[in-house]
Parts: C-alpha cells; structure tokens; sequence
C-alpha cells in the first residue's frame, strides 16, 4: 500500500476501535442516550454530550460518497484514492478506496471495509468494491 | 452592546513586492511590511500598541509564542495582542476583534502582519501541523495520507456530483484571474490562460488540475488600524471596517457537511448584517482562492448566488471586470501570490480598490469591498465589509 507511513497515536478512548481493527471488525460508537451513531470516535456522545459512547460493530457495508485520486503528492509512490465513505449506519467516514480503477469510481459505488495490517499494533481498515445487496 | 460597525478604520497597507526571498527570515519580511504600512499611514513604530500575527506554522518563522517573538524581533512591546491561528482567513478575523480592542479602548494603533517563505523554508511542516497529526480526531485520517488538495478535492468532486457542475466552469476561476494578474506587475503569473490550458495541465488531485491550484510564493502584507477619529487626519482616507463575522467548523474530512456548507455561512451572514447591506450591494469582492473551487463555495455561502449555481455564476463571467462582482483583482493566490495563509492579501487589496490604488484591474469608483477567506479546507471562515 502507497505513502500510508503515519501511525495512528493510540489513546485510552481509540484503543477498542484499534483493538477490534486488528481481529477485522470495524467498530463505531453509539450514544446511549439517543441510539444515535456517531464518527469519529470521541470520548463524549456529541448527541448527548455527558453521555458516554458505547462502542458497536458495524456493518463495514457502505457506499462511495466523494472521492479524490492523489496523482501527485507528498511522497511519491503510485497514485491513490482518498474517499469519504457513507456507512450503512449513516455516519461517513474517510478512508482509501482501493481494488477500483479511477475511470470506474462513481458516487453511490457499493464499497465493504478490508483491513491492511500496517505493524503489530495497527490494522488500518480500507474500502474495496463488493456486490449490491 | 457596542455597535463596531463603522468604528475602526484601516489607515495603512503594505504588500510586498516580493514572490521569492531566498534566505530572508519571515520576521524580516513582515518588519518591511509593517514599516511599509506605516508609513502609507503616516505613522510610526512608536504609535503602536497593539500586534496581531499567526506566524507559527510552517515557513512562517515563528514558534509558539509567535507574536511575542515577532514583538521582540521589531522592538516593541505591545499591550494588545492576537495570535489566533485559525488558517488562511486569521488576518480578517484578528481586524474584526481588532476593531473591537480599538471600539472598547483596548488599543488605540493595531498592526496585523503575515509573512511566509515556504520557497527556502528548509524545515518540514512540524508533526503538530493539523494536516499532519495522527493522535486524538486525527488518528483516524492522517494515516491514509490526504493532502491538502485531495481535500479540495472531494469537495470539488461532489459540488460535480451534486449540481452539475464542469471541470471547465472550475477552470474559468483561474482563466479569470489570470486576466487581473495580467494587469498586476508584481504578480507571479501574467499569461493569459485559457479554459483549455487548465483542463491540459497535470492532474494533481482529481478533480484538481495543477492550474486549478495556487502559487506557492514567498510574501508577506501588514494592515495598521485605529480609531474612526484618529483615521481622520492621518495620511491616507480611511477605509472603515464595516461589517465583520468569523466561524469555525471542523478539521476532519469526515466532518464535511453532505451539501458541502462552509463556515462562510456563518461569517457572511453576520458582517453583512452588522453593515447593514445586502450582497448585491459589493461593488468589488477579495475572495480567498487558494483552489478553483475553493471561491465557488464562498460565493454560494455569502449569498453573491444561490446553492450549486456557482460553476454558471463564474462562467457567465460576474467575477471580472464590468461583471455583477469583480473578484480578486490583483490575480488572487490563483496567480499573484501566496505564501501559505493569504488572508491578509483580501485586506490590502480591498483597500486599494476603495482608494483606486489597484496594481491589476481597478472597479471604477468603488465604495464598498468584500475581503473573505476561510482557513485550512474550508475549516474556518471570516468576512469583512470595508468602506471608504
């Protein structure tokens, strides 16, 4: 995978999202309060602000929202997709698209997360094509 | 509540001349400008009391505490200060709450100065640079890489998907700017362009061309404001601060809203009612554009057209000169200059046009400007209203 170099800073509040990457399940957080979901992952529900988030597995199923292919970048390496993905559950989220060539992404795109495991302690989830339901 | 509208003025400007300042600190760059400005003023260095910077990012030559080691650099030691980095856009905001320092007697003379050397600047962008940081909202969207103009990007891409809009409407930002620059002796760019070159020139982030994209400059600009009545007699006629608002909204791509609002609507909306007038009132408009479609969005957010109408509001050529909203007159980032956070670029160059000091296209007469920039990828925003 290209000029993907920078790992995330693990906190207190990521750990079970970054936990859960590296077994393949792709977690959000839910408010408590509302049943609201919520991205990215906080500390606090911003639906209910001094409620805490209880964290669920999503359906890691969604579809392609915007997209930008970085042709040329800050390193160099082959070019890559840099995508706002829209969750089934309703929250967006950014990521790579990958396993897509740049003349067939589309918004509305049916897109399932993958992982690509990037040292011991990271799996970084990204989105690949899969089948309309 | 204090009504500012109308009770600070910007009495003096400065831009450098400057687009390349091989091994020229910043700090010596801004001490120019803020002399420049100054002296356009018929004040001087003793006068001041009040310093506003954001000089702390990259290529910007300070640190943390960068309005006091930029106070130190120049000799002074004011009693107002602001150093509020909110991107590109921190110079409007820092006159908005200057006029306010000024209207409440907090300070009597502010200076707000910018300048960046990002051409010799041989540091890299530090670890703690927002684009850049992987810990807390971060985490979750530095690792996969974006750039700076692949954000741009999914804007633009969706403002597509979502109202038709053309990569050829986008591009005529640029072709249109190109024709103030041509004017402008001091900007980067003079050759005129067209639609075609645009749309031939390398893809950099789809759907953003390299002349969809800025200049990178070395540069720098410095504003002197005081009082309405101290305004009065100096050197120059005053330009009042009119109408100001500012907001910020979101740093994570993933926080950007679904119709792609900015915070400009939010900025707009309040300086256009602190002045009391309405968009198709501005007779000349400074907005930032640091991409094609970075002004299209401001445009549809401060009401100059309608949500999505921006690519035919372009095309049909309102933003030049002789059309319903001249913009960026001396050539904008797009062409003339940026250094990074061009904020203060929207300022100086509405001034100009209010006292027909324009170096590029000059608006005939013109009495009231728009000066409007947003910071980051439309994170943050301010508006101003100038008048003379």
């Amino acid at each position: 995978m290209t000029a993907m170099t920078i790992p995330p800073v693990q906190d207190e509040t990521s750990a079970p999202f970054w936990e859960a990457a590296r077994e393949g399940r792709f977690l959000i957080q839910r408010c408590p309060e509302t049943g609201r979901f919520q991205w990215y992952p906080r500390a606090h529900s911003i639906h209910a602000p001094h409620a805490r988030p209880e964290w669920v597995e999503a359906s890691g199923r969604g579809e392609l929202l915007t997209y930008s292919v970085v042709h040329r970048g800050n390193q160099r390496g082959d070019p890559y997709v840099c995508a706002l993905i829209r969750l089934e559950e309703g929250v967006t989220v950014f990521s790579r698209v990958e396993g897509v060539a740049e003349a067939d992404l589309r918004a509305g795109l049916p897109l399932a997360v993958a992982f690509h495991q990037l040292d011991d302690a990271t799996s970084l989830p990204v989105f690949r094509p899969r089948t309309p339901d | 509540m204090i009504d500012l509208s109308g009770k600070a003025a910007i009495a003096g400007v400065f831009e450098s001349p400057r687009r390349d300042a091989p091994r020229v600190h910043p700090f010596a760059l801004q001490m120019e400008c803020i002399l420049g400005a100054l002296d356009d003023a018929g004040l001087t260095l003793k006068d001041v009391d009040g310093l506003c910077a954001a000089s702390g990012d990259w290529a910007e030559g300070g640190s943390t505490m960068d309005v006091v080691e930029l106070a130190e650099y120049i000799g002074i030691a004011p009693t107002y200060v602001n150093s509020t980095d909110v991107g590109g856009c921190s110079y409007i905001l820092q006159a908005g709450q200057a006029a306010a320092a000024i209207a409440t007697g907090l300070a009597e003379v502010v200076v707000i100065s910018y300048a960046a050397c990002p051409r010799w600047w041989p540091l890299s962008s530090p670890s703690f640079d927002p684009f850049v940081f992987p810990a807390g909202p971060g985490q979750y969207e530095i690792p996969y890489a974006p750039t700076l103009i692949s954000t741009y990007g999914l804007f633009a891409r969706r403002h597509m998907d979502l109202y038709g809009t053309t990569p050829e409407q986008l591009a005529q930002v640029a072709v249109t700017f190109r024709e103030h620059a041509a004017q402008n002796p001091n900007a980067r760019l003079r050759k005129p362009i067209t639609v075609d070159d645009v749309l031939a020139s390398p893809m950099i982030a789809s759907p953003l061309h390299r002349l969809d994209c800025c200049v990178v400059t070395d540069g720098g600009g410095a504003v002197v404001m005081t009082s309405r009545e101290r305004a009065r007699d100096l050197k120059k006629p005053p330009v009042h601060l009119v109408g100001y608002g500012a907001a910020v909204a979101r740093t994570q791509n993933s926080q950007i809203p679904d119709d792609l609002t900015t915070p400009a609507a939010l900025s707009g909306p309040r300086a256009f009612a602190m002045a009391g007038v309405t968009p198709g009132e501005i007779d000349v408009a400074q907005i930032y554009d640091a991409f094609t479609i970075t002004p299209m969005l401001a445009l549809e957010d401060l009401g100059f057209c309608g949500r999505g109408e921006s690519g035919a509001f372009v095309a049909d050529g309102n933003l030049t000169l002789g059309g319903s909203l001249p913009t960026n007159t001396d050539g904008g980032g797009l062409s003339s200059n940026h250094p990074g956070k061009r904020g203060i670029f929207t300022l100086i160059e509405s001034v100009r046009q209010l006292r027909g000091e324009g170096p590029g296209v000059q608006v005939p007469d013109a009495r009231l400007a728009l000066a409007h920039g947003l910071g980051g990828t439309f994170c943050s925003a301010a508006t101003a209203i100038l008048a003379r």
